[in-house]
């Protein structure tokens, strides 16, 4: 009895503890970012906010705002335009990314072609390549080719990068699924292809669901690749432009924690909601 | 299954398998080739060459910006610091991972919730957790200059960063923050494989705790143990956001990384940097053969 108690004790202890390590800098995030600018130089320690303000998330969010008693142009159509920006290229990235990975995989995992295992093992290997080895020649490359802050060029080395990860991945999915099925629609006399579209691609749902949310997180939160092949507004996202209202004048902590609470809250979402779907595709991930 | 009449077929839908997985492999080839190997390769034959676009012409000049790397003082000092980060991240991560994984395997309750939670930092953009954590680390008024003072723990106000090994290792913690996630769920999935009855059995023989993890679990998870170290291991080799943001370009605390990107991009020696950037990429890949390589064989004869 004392002993499953003591037990009880130290898992709950455990819990509390992974609780308070996990989530304390956040609500930290939170409180600065609520907090008024003049209480932010303040040295004393406090748990809750004695006061709370909204006016980091006005200048982020409304078109006008006061500062030091004077009406301002707020951040608003820059934060919108990265936001639309960080929305625009790691949608398109995943879309692409699941799409080449859902058909490509397939054929790595099934059909029989030349190159196959070396074309496969050669992709795979580049997951430890840092991107700063290929960063120079790449944007040459693309400046060449005039996709320097566009859609379309940071859309590509997103695609570049995330790709090994997404196939990686699906592979462990097409192989865990039974071969009989696709036979039997082969005996009915159905074509590879329709059988991957209508029987193999339903069936690999969780899979497919699971690779578009790691290569999404992976986009949202991309910071080197837009640093370089983004340099304006025209393509900037969220998490380059939070990093510039370090550099204006003095830092704005309020400010860059509202942004930054702002800018978690799609992956928020997507732990809150797909939880099930990125557990299941991290332990596929890993598995060997 | 299919007879010797029918291999004629058989040899001709043998062409047309190979031909549509070309096809579906092709376009992955195209953007691998294009965007990852062919740029792979100009760097490393650029390496060879003085590419500085403030000189003239790009003289073949071999391996001597491989000789110069080993002198270069700062990029020893990268070198250094990247191998603290490693040490220290991989030691924590681990440890801390298992402990995680252990008590999730063990609790029944809300264990979805609990690993919703625990996940919720690596999810986030590296970028806005590091930002959090500079505020956390702000030297006037960031909340553990605060919480310290007023729990009496130090008398005076530290400005973290300026002090290397302590620099090091807060640095270590935003990132251990950010990927022990990783390694927790990884283990997490070995040990819900590991089949109950041998722990049941273990308990009939009156096997301690620490026995039980001794000679059952840790056995039984070390091929989810080999992939949890390569991934932090190569993580904390290529760490760049946490530490440019919490202290930037500073000595004391720049990765290789962080080197490369001085030496290419803020002292414009386009082919320096990427020497260096391939000295890393060869690091890298050695480090994951060495973990493929083991895993290959410990699974092989199981």
């Amino acid at each position: 009895m004392s002993k499953n108690f003591g037990k009880h004790i130290t898992v709950f202890a455990g819990v509390v503890l992974i609780l308070i390590w996990s989530l304390m800098p956040l609500y930290w995030g939170l409180v600065s970012s609520l907090t008024p600018a003049a209480d932010m130089v303040n040295a004393e320690f406090h748990l809750v906010p004695t006061r709370v303000t909204f006016d980091n998330y006005e200048k982020l969010l409304s078109s006008t705002s006061i500062s030091q008693g004077n009406i301002v142009n707020s951040v608003w159509p820059m934060f919108k335009q990265a936001s639309i920006n960080s929305l625009i290229t790691s949608l398109a990235a995943t879309v692409i990314t699941v799409l080449l990975a859902a058909f490509g995989s397939y054929a790595f995992v099934r059909l029989r072609f030349p190159f196959r295992n070396v074309l496969f093992g050669l992709i795979v290997a580049t997951m430890a390549i840092p991107a700063y080895t290929v960063m120079i020649p790449l944007y040459r490359f693309l400046a060449g080719l005039g996709l320097i802050d566009t859609y379309v060029g940071v859309t590509l080395v997103y695609v570049s990068s995330f790709l090994p990860l997404a196939l990686w991945l699906m592979r462990s999915v097409y192989e865990s699924m039974p071969l009989s099925l696709e036979e039997a629609a082969w005996m009915d006399g159905a074509s590879r292809m329709y059988t991957l579209v209508r029987i193999v691609l339903p069936l690999a749902a969780p899979g497919l669901i699971a690779t578009a949310i790691l290569t999404f997180l992976n986009a949202w939160g991309q910071f080197m690749i837009p640093l370089t092949f983004s340099p304006t507004l025209n393509t900037k996202p969220l998490t380059v432009l939070i990093t510039e209202f370090v550099s204006r004048n003095y830092m704005d902590y309020g400010l860059m924690n509202a942004a930054g609470m702002l800018a978690i809250i799609p992956p928020l979402l997507v732990v809150v909601f797909l939880n099930r779907y990125l557990v299941s595709g991290l332990m596929a991930g890993s598995a060997k | 299954m299919l007879n010797r009449s029918m291999s004629g077929r058989q040899r001709k839908s043998k062409q047309s398998e190979a031909q549509l997985g070309l096809l579906l492999a092709l376009p992955i080839a195209l953007v691998m080739i294009l965007l990852v190997f062919f740029p792979v390769c100009v760097t490393m034959w650029d390496s060879l060459h003085r590419v500085d676009p403030m000189r003239s012409g790009t003289p073949f000049i071999g391996l001597q910006h491989y000789w110069e790397l080993f002198e270069d003082q700062s990029v020893r000092t990268a070198a250094f610091n990247t191998s603290a980060y490693v040490l220290f991240t991989v030691v924590l991560e681990t440890t801390f991972g298992v402990l995680v994984a252990l008590l999730l395997d063990y609790i029944n309750v809300g264990r979805k919730w609990l690993l919703g939670i625990i996940i919720l930092p690596w999810a986030l953009p590296p970028i806005v957790n590091a930002l959090i954590w500079l505020w956390i680390y702000n030297p006037n008024n960031g909340v553990l200059n605060n919480f310290l003072l007023s729990s009496g723990l130090i008398d005076e106000r530290h400005i973290w960063m300026n002090d290397r090994s302590t620099a090091l290792i807060l640095i270590s913690l935003v990132h251990v923050w950010r990927m022990m996630p990783l390694t927790a769920v990884i283990i997490l999935a070995a040990l819900q494989s590991i089949p109950k009855e041998l722990y049941e059995a273990a308990d009939l023989d009156g096997a301690s705790i620490w026995r039980k993890f001794k000679n059952i679990t840790l056995p039984l998870i070390s091929g989810a143990l080999a992939i949890a170290l390569t991934q932090s291991t190569l993580f904390a080799f290529n760490l760049f956001d946490e530490a440019w943001v919490l202290s930037g370009a500073s000595q004391d605390t720049r990765t290789v990384l962080i080197q490369v990107y001085m030496s290419a991009f803020q002292d414009m020696h386009f082919s320096y940097g990427m020497a260096l950037s391939v000295v890393v990429m060869f690091v890298s890949l050695s480090v994951s053969l060495f973990y493929v390589l083991k895993i290959y064989r410990e699974t092989r004869f199981d």
